[in-house]
């Protein structure tokens, strides 16, 4: 049996899975102020037993860092740079501001310590570390009560001996409570001593909040095996994620593209682009062919340089606020009206200000009566009076409010579609469109069609595509260690000295997980770049002991020409090339329950109509009015592969809401998905 | 064309935009250089066929109104179009800013109409235009001494490539390579915002986009019109200066003033008076008029702005005042009128150099705009900030690589504090944002060593809220070089308000042998190995009185 538990803002989402791949799922409020009450009552509601594995995503990380709730944290830097946490790139985060922000740095100055030392950009020791003056930090981290400890100096990744030096100090002050340490040339060895900085400084504030938390978590669970999501799409043992808090930050979302990418490969489809649409916000991320990661993401502001699921987010969601400015435009978020007061329709005192969700209520195209499978009932009454007096400020009829509303919202999330894809040189018509999350399956159809994407693929259960992925999840570890090595140096003999630390470390680790020699892939890479530029480009790289014939060292400088040809439409075969920094992914491939295909039965979905009403589309040949045009209603659970529902239909589930506009028909495939397409009319 | 559709005009807005942010991308991601790659020293944007901007991707506000200005050139200068033009330019005097900013202008043909529906353009800083410096940045007297200068000409005519034009142009650049590659890009992005347009035009129609076009400039219109009927009626004149003409400091035109020991000294606030920087802002209801009369005729060295950077600094300023959520076209700055003196430091003309007027006079004139609008809006209106761009060019021969090297950076400083809040410290204001470059990177490249990269603590302007403080760059230089400064803020401080402080000014220094040295705010000068220079830059201006 196999668990995924995602703990989100509102919502606890358990998916239990057993060897035959049978899944139970269970949706319960979160407990903000103790998250383990409603994953351990979740767990019990289920029955999942001790043989259970556990895999968990938690926003606890995350929201350490955005409510700014993590440890007393202390940072150790070289003398003449304990400042660069607070410049950072020395750049401003709005362009038209007068009083442009920063977020503030998460260690304040006073904690800042700077001791003399210096390694080379060679790697080697210019001066000395001050052991006297470490000692002299140490006592005063005791003394102010500081609970962990970032250690970051210039060029450790070339020479990380003054970072354990200290490291060592610390410990040996031997004091109760030992503050928790993080080196920077632990957590990420790589170039750019901000970012390094910024990202160990961001698992050294994590760690301690981690740490208590899976204690209890673990306690809760009772010798259940626990693994712990990563931002990569991977999953790692509860003790690693201790030591590296900050790999977790980004968990759900991450799990969210993992399961989404898992089930379309499933469906037959390799190139999709994911769409989560939730209450506040809709998360994209283009799959062509496998996950996109990037390196170069953030949280909170700042920068956190460890791989991370490639995600771009909008603020458009079921809450997000619709408003006249000034100007007399309708702008739709990026505010949103949350779980409180929330959406009018939601009938909670204090709810005044229009959403998108009450918009979709006033088409139609959301049951007052079905939604949340009945257990909330939504103020049609409401939010129609509300929409009413909206509207009337624009001088538009309610219904053309409304549609405006959702054609806004659309728009944003186009252009963030868009923002993935064109703009990064991929087709969108070459695409599926996968949405899930609460409100995904409301919008999918109509922003397909905007992009020009010829499918739709809506998951068996929309709501809880991040706990589902989560059971799917492989263990993962990357290390990284940046070299600054000529390539034209770099034969693979000593290449594969240079990975040997790397590699050692990494079956080391996995074999602690369970994971056996034979059992795991190692998947290296080079971050290459032509000497002088300022950017790097991975290339994958091969460890296999080849023959050392002569044109093998020159193959992974072929690929980066190659590969910078395609990205940036130019190279230069005559310029040198330097491998800035080494990567090495090591696998242990998760057991992964098979899924039974149910075999197609009737095209008929008519045992699963339970009626029919008036819902509001687009019209033909003028997108920009909608219009009612009489629905049938579908209950999602009663549809049964093969069968086929051709648009106007709404479907209706315990999660989500499906809308299938004129024109478009789904399909229900061997997994329960819907495959939407359009068909013409 | 006035068929208001509050809800089609925020749909369009986002469909504009996206056309002029994928030029941006393309041209980021084709571009070679660094300085387009990593610092992202480019913008483009879509035009209507008069000439009027509708959208654009910007990352640098001072290219905001030299944009439309390259476009109005343009116009002027061609009358007759075809599928596939392309025109470029970089002449200061004809629509472009400083040489280094290269434009390309070309026309968007859809619905088989003769005449272009739209134009789009992109702009980036090449690092490389030739003149008498790598960097073409040089302390001048002449903008010949700056680079190549190119008028609006056509590249491509007709979809045919005017290749001995490009060889011309490449002929005259230090690294032709990646000139080419860059310039390509330029190409690259125009293409696919041309395309991108027409794909639009297919899928909505011309006349529906063309109306929405107006309806997004009729809007922003509407929201500058409000922002500024919030302005009380009346007339706000204020004056600031600049430390000197770009040349005084190294006494004389001669661009290597000897070896450390011998730099002149010079106090400061010696009694020197720099070119002022004067503005009236005159706010009648929904109207403004800028009218920077009796400022100072243009001067000897590189600090002339030409109207197009003037301009910007102005609409950079209306900008902030009307928040984020403006979409910035050329509506937006209908009611505003700029009124500049031909032959000022504002609109210098030939044969003035312009190299600094885009990174230092510009920060000026917004200095001086925002001290105007104080007066009208006391409890908006930040201090001033650092106020320069505080540019360091450092080149030679690198012994140990036995390479020759360049490296140009600016550096950050300390912002403006206000009535509610503490200015930032070591940050880019107002015109650039540009990126430092890591140390780590900078001592793996070149042959400098950094020791210290730091707050300058306590240089922003006390007050009832507290400047930002600049920053402290010292830089050892491990073999000789030859070093360029191009610095404000030197000898007049940013002001504060309200009875803030002014902020610290920025400082200058250079140890040789044991001695310190004050360098001036504007210098080129030979350095030996060992030599550390120590960059200081300006804190930002104090706001109200400070608390007891």
């Amino acid at each position: 049996m196999i668990l995924g538990v995602d703990v989100g803002g509102t919502f606890t989402d358990l998916v239990l899975l057993n060897q035959s791949g049978e899944m139970r799922i269970h949706k319960l409020l979160s407990t903000a102020h103790k998250p383990t009450l409603a994953v351990l009552q979740g767990i019990a509601d289920l029955g999942a037993g001790p043989e259970t594995k556990v895999v968990h995503g938690s926003t606890v990380g995350t929201n350490a860092l955005l409510e700014r709730r993590g440890a007393r944290t202390a940072l150790i830097t070289t003398s003449g740079f304990g400042d660069i946490l607070e410049i950072g790139r020395q750049t401003r985060q709005e362009l038209y501001s007068l009083y442009p922000a920063r977020p503030e740095p998460l260690v304040p100055g006073r904690w800042r310590y700077e001791l003399p030392e210096r390694i080379t950009s060679r790697g080697s020791v210019l001066a000395p570390l001050d052991l006297d003056a470490a000692d002299i930090v140490a006592q005063q981290l005791h003394a102010e009560g500081i609970e962990s400890v970032a250690v970051c100096f210039l060029f450790s990744f070339l020479n990380p001996s003054h970072e354990r030096q200290v490291r060592d100090r610390i410990l040996a002050l031997d004091r109760d409570p030992c503050p928790s340490v993080s080196l920077s040339s632990e957590v990420l060895p790589v170039y750019r001593e901000y970012e390094r900085m910024s990202t160990t400084v961001m698992n050294a504030y994590i760690a301690p909040v981690m740490e208590r938390y899976l204690s209890e978590l673990e306690e809760g669970l009772a010798g259940r095996h626990l693994r712990i999501m990563q931002s990569n799409g991977g999953s790692i043992s509860a003790r690693t994620a201790r030591a590296l808090a900050a790999r977790t930050a980004l968990s759900g979302p991450a799990a969210g593209v993992l399961g989404a990418f898992e089930l379309a490969r499933r469906a037959g489809c390799e190139q999709i682009i994911t769409l989560d649409m939730g209450g506040t916000s809709a998360d994209v991320s283009l799959c062509p062919g496998q996950v996109q990661e990037t390196s170069e993401g953030s949280i909170a502001g700042l920068p956190m340089h460890l791989p991370m699921i490639d995600i771009h987010t909008v603020g458009a969601g079921g809450g997000s606020i619709a408003r006249l400015d000034e100007g007399g435009a309708l702008l739709v978020g990026p505010e949103s009206a949350g779980a409180e007061p929330g959406p009018v329709c939601y009938g909670q005192a204090g709810a005044q200000e229009i959403t998108v969700t009450d918009a979709n209520l006033c088409l139609g195209r959301l049951d007052p009566d079905r939604f949340l499978g009945g257990q909330m009932r939504l103020d049609l009454n409401r939010a129609e009076s509300q929409m009413q007096d909206f509207a009337r400020q624009m001088s538009l009829p309610l219904r053309a409010a409304a549609w405006g509303i959702i054609r806004v919202a659309n728009s944003n999330m186009e252009r963030a579609i868009r923002a993935v894809s064109v703009e990064r040189g991929h087709d969108p018509r070459n695409f599926t469109l996968l949405a899930y999350g609460g409100a995904g399956p409301l919008h999918a159809c109509e922003l397909a069609e905007a992009l020009q994407i010829p499918h739709v693929l809506i998951p068996a259960q929309p709501g809880v595509l991040s706990a589902w992925g989560m059971t799917m999840a492989d263990i993962v570890k990357d290390y990284a260690q940046t070299i600054m090595l000529p390539a034209a140096s770099a034969d693979p003999a000593r290449l594969q000295k240079v990975f040997e630390p790397l590699t050692r470390r990494a079956r080391a680790e996995l074999e602690v997980e369970g994971w056996g020699e034979d059992e795991l892939e190692l998947a290296p890479a080079l971050d290459m770049r032509y000497v002088g530029q300022s950017y790097e480009l991975t290339i994958p790289f091969s460890l296999q002991h080849t023959s050392h014939s002569e044109d093998v060292p020159s193959r992974h400088v072929e690929r980066f020409h190659a590969e910078h040809r395609r990205r940036f439409s130019h190279a230069s075969e005559s310029e040198p090339v330097e491998i800035v920094t080494i990567r090495l992914r090591a696998i242990g491939a998760a057991a992964r329950p098979e899924f039974a295909r149910r075999p197609a039965g009737s095209l008929d979905p008519s045992p699963a109509r339970i009626g029919y009403k008036q819902v509001n589309f687009a019209d033909f040949g003028s997108p920009t009015t909608a219009r009612p045009f009489p629905s049938a209603l579908y209950e999602r659970k009663q549809l049964t592969p093969g069968n086929m529902v051709l648009g106007p239909a709404v479907i209706f589930q315990l999660d989500a809401t499906t809308t299938i506009p004129p024109g478009w028909a789904a399909t229900v495939d061997g997994w329960g998905n819907l495959l939407l397409e359009r068909r013409g009319l | 064309m006035n068929q208001w559709d509050p809800i089609s005009v925020v749909i369009f807005e986002n469909l504009f935009s996206s056309v002029a942010e994928e030029m941006g991308v393309t041209l980021c991601r084709t571009a070679f250089s660094p300085n387009i790659k990593e610092r992202r020293d480019y913008s483009c944007a879509c035009f209507l066929a008069d000439g009027r901007m509708i959208a654009q991707a910007a990352h640098i506000p001072v290219h905001l109104g030299a944009m439309p200005a390259s476009v109005r050139a343009v116009l002027d200068r061609f009358e007759n179009w075809s599928p596939g033009d392309l025109v470029v330019l970089n002449d200061p005097f004809l629509g472009g800013t400083h040489l280094p900013d290269i434009t390309m202008v070309s026309p968007v043909f859809a619905d088989n109409a003769d005449e272009p529906a739209f134009f789009v353009a992109s702009r980036a800083h090449h690092a490389d235009v030739g003149g008498s410096s790598p960097g073409s940045l040089p302390l001048a007297t002449e903008i010949y001494q700056e680079g190549l200068i190119i008028p609006p000409v056509r590249l491509i005519d007709a979809g045919r490539s005017n290749d001995a034009l490009l060889d011309v142009i490449l002929r005259n650049v230090r690294t032709r390579r990646e000139r080419r590659g860059d310039l390509s890009a330029q190409v690259a992005a125009n293409r696919v915002g041309e395309q991108r347009l027409r794909e639009l035009v297919a899928r909505y129609g011309y006349r529906e986009t063309l109306i929405q076009a107006h309806s997004l400039l009729t809007y922003s219109e509407r929201l500058m019109r409000n922002t500024i009927s919030r302005i009380p009626d009346g007339s706000y004149s204020f004056v600031d200066e600049m430390d000197d003409d770009g040349l005084d400091s190294t006494h004389g035109a001669s661009p290597i003033a000897g070896s450390p020991g011998s730099v002149h000294q010079k106090e400061a606030n010696s009694g020197l008076c720099g070119p002022q920087v004067r503005a009236e802002i005159t706010v009648e209801g929904e109207r403004m008029i800028v009218d920077f009369a009796g400022s100072s005729d243009a001067v000897e060295g590189p600090l002339n702005a030409v109207r197009a950077i003037t301009e910007s600094a102005v609409w950079y300023v209306l900008t902030c005042l009307a928040g984020p959520e403006m979409p910035v076209n050329s509506g937006a700055f209908e009611p505003i009128q700029v009124i500049i003196a031909k032959g000022s430091i504002l609109d210098a003309g030939e044969p003035h150099a312009v190299g600094g007027g885009n990174v230092e006079t510009s920060q000026r004139i917004v200095d001086t705009l925002l001290g105007a609008l104080a007066q009208a809006l006391p409890d908006l209106i930040p201090a001033a900030s650092q106020g320069t761009m505080n540019n360091v060019a450092l080149g030679g021969h690198d012994p140990e690589r036995n390479a020759p090297f360049a490296y140009y950076e600016t550096i950050g400083g300390g912002s403006g504090a206000g009535p509610a809040s503490n200015g930032l410290s070591g940050v880019h204001v107002h015109m650039t944002n540009t990126l430092n470059t890591p140390v780590e990177a900078l001592e793996y490249t070149y042959p400098i060593r950094v020791l210290r990269y730091a707050l300058r603590r306590q240089s922003g302007g006390r007050g009832q809220f507290c400047g930002g403080d600049g920053l402290v760059r010292e830089i050892e230089v491990l073999c000789s070089a030859t070093l360029t400064l191009l610095t404000e803020r030197r000898r007049v401080p940013p002001y504060g308000l309200r009875g803030g402080a002014c902020g610290t000014l920025g400082r200058n220094e250079l140890q040789h042998e044991g001695h310190k040295h004050r360098l001036p705010g504007k210098a080129c000068i030979r350095l030996e190995a060992g030599d550390v220079l120590n960059i200081s830059t300006p804190g930002g201006g104090g706001w109200g009185t400070p608390h007891r």
